[in-house]
């Protein structure tokens, strides 16, 4: 408990953090409302189609911000300081203090998890506020049930980033992946046209937990996705405890 | 010592190309830019092979992971920049070199001589892979368009690096430079084209696209070569001019 308040406290002083929060608090507001402009006369009109998604198409790019958290939590520890300072790394002084590997990774993965479920509620308060603004009494109602799937996509997303950052201890190739992979036209969405088994990717298996048109059902896309942060932590886990700290 | 100011432009010039030859994120960049084109490149040969998208062209196939390729060459820009404030390696540059508005765009100009023939290398890599798989089914090209596409290409994937070169010596740090950049490009811009279709064509990367997108007639305020060069280069310059200013006046 001790190391989970410890990497609380070390996540909540780190400088990067900031632009983690205010682009996933804000982004899925900004998102919704200027989808919800755009949309706006067909919903009043009643033909609309989309309504039901209108505000959950922010809250899935709002896993931009997830996705900076994860990968700062780790990518930090291993920040080379200048040579004027010692030319320390964080990861050092991290283990000194919390010996016991797997312990500091469980309490580091623990801290990604609750802020990014906190930084949820705060982002669907948000969205929900400016769809209302912007429809007003037409605006979308989410189903809880759908909520609760971003919900879960935010977290796995927050996982797999910080998953992947242990593994490449160098905050790039993550950041580059995984923030390419959420933009408009993802890359794991033309994989599916070459071959179904890009279905399984996490990106596509999570989307499928909120998006109405899934290929898989929402339990099972979770479950996929589940699996995939699992596989992944695991190698983590396992790379992390045989690798020397300093290299 | 005194030296001539054209010496003194080469030997700047010469220790820039080699500080960029020499980090070995740069190369690990580039190489990785490399297979991944390669490979989306193959991916979306063979789904325009099975006809899912449609019958396209060479060219169009050869160029589709563009969106995608320039993300390695705005990583290239950011390291190229940001690599001199880790540990302190650009207090030892700026020793040797007091001059810093002359440093950082020597900088950008021996960015800009690695970044050409790499850019070059991807985009015609693109556009041969694409013909050699599509020769017997896609009808001909003309090779004066396929010379004049890939030099746009190359064009658009310079001044992308460049760009992103002069934003990651206003961050300083890498991570920021990356999130807001590669923000903009893959998320904000594509949402942009669809919300705000009336600025659309002049954000960098919008009026940037239009250096290597064949022309079509059914686009009314589409652009042409020379304008969205035009456009891109603005932008580009303006971001250096910014970034040149602020590096004179702040503390290293």
């Amino acid at each position: 408990m001790r190391a989970f308040n410890a990497e609380l406290s070390k996540l909540f002083s780190l400088p990067g953090i900031w632009l983690a929060f205010l682009i996933g608090a804000c982004a899925p507001a900004i998102i919704a409302a200027l989808d919800s402009m755009a949309e706006k006369d067909d919903i009043l009109a009643g033909v609309s189609t989309r309504l039901s998604e209108v505000g959950l198409i922010g809250l899935g790019a709002g896993v931009q911000g997830i996705i900076i958290l994860g990968v700062l939590a780790v990518s930090s520890e291993y920040l080379t300081e200048s040579s004027e300072s010692g030319g320390g790394n964080q990861i050092t002084t991290s283990l000194t203090a919390v010996s016991s590997r797997l312990q500091f990774l469980l309490a580091k993965a623990g801290a990604v998890a609750v802020i990014s479920i906190l930084l949820f509620v705060v982002a669907i308060v948000t969205t929900m506020s400016a769809t209302k603004l912007i429809l007003g009494e037409y605006a979308p109602v989410f189903e809880a049930s759908k909520l609760v799937g971003v919900g879960c996509y935010w977290t796995f997303t927050a996982l797999l980033a910080f998953g992947m950052t242990v593994l490449t201890k160098n905050g790039i190739i993550p950041l580059a992946v995984l923030i390419i992979n959420s933009s408009v036209v993802t890359i794991s969405y033309l994989l599916t046209k070459v071959t179904k088994l890009a279905f399984y990717l996490p990106d596509r298996a999570g989307m499928d937990m909120f998006m109405s048109d899934g290929y898989h059902t929402p339990i099972t896309g979770g479950f996929i996705m589940f699996a995939w942060v699992t596989v992944l932590f695991i190698v983590a886990a396992i790379v992390f405890h045989r690798r020397d700290v300093a290299s | 010592m005194m030296v001539s100011s054209s010496r003194k432009i080469t030997s700047i010039l010469g220790s820039e190309l080699d500080k960029l030859v020499t980090l070995p994120l740069i190369l690990r960049t580039l190489m990785a830019t490399f297979i991944v084109n390669v490979v989306l490149t193959a991916a979306f040969t063979s789904a325009n092979l099975q006809g899912t998208t449609g019958a396209q062209s060479i060219l169009d196939t050869g160029l589709a992971s563009m969106g995608y390729l320039q993300a390695g060459f705005i990583i290239l820009g950011i390291l190229a920049t940001c690599s001199e404030y880790t540990g302190g390696q650009i207090r030892t540059t700026l020793i040797v070199i007091p001059w810093r508005g002359f440093q950082l765009s020597t900088k950008h100009l021996a960015l800009a001589v690695i970044t050409v023939p790499m850019a070059f290398i991807m985009a015609a890599s693109g556009v041969l892979y694409a013909f050699i798989m599509m020769k017997d089914t896609a009808a001909g090209i003309e090779t004066g368009t396929v010379i004049r596409t890939v030099i746009g290409a190359t064009g658009y994937l310079t001044l992308t690096t460049l760009l992103s070169a002069a934003v990651g010596a206003l961050f300083k740090r890498t991570t920021p430079a990356l999130v807001v950049l590669l923000g903009y490009y893959f998320i904000v811009s594509p949402l942009m084209r669809n919300y705000l279709p009336r600025i659309k064509n002049y954000s960098p990367d919008t009026a940037g696209s239009y250096m290597y997108m064949p022309l079509s007639t059914d686009e009314i305020n589409a652009l042409t070569v020379m304008q969205g060069t035009g456009i891109l280069l603005l932008w580009t310059l303006l971001f250096i001019t910014v970034a040149i200013i602020l590096y004179r006046r702040r503390d290293a």
